[in-house]
């Protein structure tokens, strides 16, 4: 019996071990570790299928990078969460490399008759938004203290941890409205009709990258910002909907 | 080489627990209890699983007897069926909860005809609660009722007692001890429901958000409020594991019900 337990316990370790090894190789045949907002997850895996992607709302991959998250780069939705970690001397220093605009989805089938932002006030609605610390969260709240709705978030009946849980509620049809990116919307427009959000109500949203202090493959994962900055990267970023870097922090 | 493996084995699953404790000092873990996020998951949770135990003990004990009382085909796929959730990945049960009841859903019109708002609202945390919790009660339950010595409702019946006064003057007290372990884990289980629940109910502080999902939104706001919970929930879920051994051993002897599959009848 002693030795039974001996035996199965030494294949445990060799299987563990070899494991640890091969995915040690494969990290060593090169795809850098990229830590990016939801909302970048269609136009990033397509742009670049060679990386790893981890994609979440930009304030918890903040959070596993402050706790030692094996990131190579930190793209997030709003500077405040690159900055943030550039002041703990986390990332290098941050560059802005691109922005969008916010978006009222509905279902298609339209249960609660919403047809512009103010109907959001006037009719019973089952609203969905992001949390207040997540980037969208904060960016949807903006839009409704500028357009003098802030009221109707008594109306939200769930805070959601990133951009793609907000849609896939509306998508199906569980919620009957939500605040999401422009670019969110795109790869389930067939699901859900776009509302959109005036001008002059528009945050100012600007997408941060930078390269992770710690990272063990800098020079490449510089290189990799440098793509995403490219006209190659800001091309594949602007048909997926994003907006240009805006001019005052290029 | 038994003991040093035993060593590691145990290490490994203490270490992450004693860590939740140590990170703070205790009574920063206290006070962040008392934090609004905290106060209000504690309420939801209590609220919710308060339903979903009521829902499982009533419509899962009739069940486990019956199933107790069953042999053959229909009974493996009876147990099958009911045991199905709980080797099923959360976030199947949360998409299988949003297309059966969900307002877009299979059963979502029926349930809007009859006035009943599930989206959103405490009632769709109970349903997660009890999809995911209920196998563990039924599982047990049918054990414990299995476990009765067959002999015993056959001299109450040759007394003259009919079924209703079998079940619950012989079979119940008997299997009480099953049954209350049973409950017990379901309660453990449904206390810690975390996938389900954000697929299908979404997370609002103060409505839907139980100590589970409290936890996941609290990790990057305020750690001190995640672990606290997070040391509330390892406590409670001591004193029902605690609670369940007790149980088991006080009733038959053995404190190895909870394992055991629903067909342990050579066990008598």
């Amino acid at each position: 019996m002693r030795n039974r337990f001996a035996a199965l316990f030494a294949i445990a370790l060799v299987a563990a071990s070899s494991l640890a090894s091969s995915a040690g190789a494969r990290r060593q045949a090169n795809p850098l570790t990229i830590y990016a907002a939801a909302s970048l997850t269609e136009v990033f895996s397509s742009f670049d299928r060679a990386q790893r992607y981890n994609f979440a709302g930009s304030n918890a991959l903040e959070t596993q990078i402050r706790n030692g998250a094996p990131a190579d780069v930190f793209a997030s939705a709003a500077p405040l969460n690159t900055q943030r970690l550039f002041q703990a001397r986390m990332v290098d220093k941050p560059v802005t490399f691109t922005s969008n605009r916010l978006v009222l989805i509905v279902p298609r089938s339209n249960p609660a008759g919403i047809h512009s932002v103010y109907d959001l006030k006037r009719k019973p609605v089952k609203l969905v938004i992001a949390g207040a610390a997540v980037p969208v969260g904060g960016y949807t709240r903006t839009v409704l203290r500028k357009m003098g709705l802030t009221s109707v978030l008594s109306k939200v009946v769930s805070q959601e941890s990133d951009v793609k849980a907000v849609t896939g509620k509306v998508a199906l049809g569980q919620a009957d409205a939500g605040f999401v990116y422009a670019t969110d919307a795109r790869p389930v427009r067939t699901q859900v009709s776009v509302i959109r959000i005036p001008a002059w109500a528009q945050p100012r949203i600007r997408y941060e990258i930078a390269v992770v202090s710690r990272s063990s493959h800098k020079a490449a994962a510089r290189a990799w910002v440098k793509k995403i900055l490219s006209p190659r990267g800001q091309r594949a970023l602007r048909n997926a909907g994003f907006l240009p870097i805006p001019k005052a922090s290029r | 080489m038994l003991v040093v493996t035993t060593g590691v084995a145990l290490l490994f699953l203490v270490l992450p627990i004693v860590a939740v404790f140590l990170r703070v000092p205790l009574s920063d873990l206290l006070s962040a209890l008392g934090s609004s996020a905290a106060l209000d998951a504690i309420r939801v949770t209590a609220e919710t699983i308060a339903f979903a135990m009521v829902l499982i003990l009533v419509f899962g004990t009739p069940a486990a007897y019956w199933i107790s009382s069953r042999r053959g085909a229909v009974r493996d796929v009876v147990v099958t069926l009911v045991e199905l959730p709980l080797v099923l990945p959360p976030a199947v049960a949360g998409i299988g909860l949003l297309v059966a009841f969900g307002r877009a859903g299979l059963l979502g019109g029926t349930v809007d005809a009859l006035g009943i708002d599930i989206a959103f609202t405490k009632v769709a945390v109970i349903l997660a609660v009890t999809f995911v919790a209920s196998p563990f009660f039924v599982r047990t339950a049918v054990a414990a009722f299995e476990a009765v010595d067959p002999t015993l409702p056959a001299a109450a019946r040759t007394l003259g007692a009919g079924p209703g006064r079998v079940f619950f003057r012989v079979m119940l007290p008997l299997a009480k001890g099953g049954l209350g372990a049973g409950a017990a884990l379901a309660f453990a289980r449904g206390l810690g429901e975390f996938g389900a629940t954000i697929m299908f109910a979404g997370s609002l502080q103060g409505v839907t958000q139980t100590l589970s999902l409290a936890i996941y939104e609290q990790f990057d706001v305020d750690l001190n409020v995640a672990l606290a919970i997070s040391a509330l929930l390892i406590v409670v879920s001591a004193v029902v594991l605690l609670s369940v051994k007790l149980m088991t051993r006080w009733h038959s002897g053995s404190g190895s019900l909870i394992l055991s599959a629903p067909s342990s009848r050579q066990r008598n």
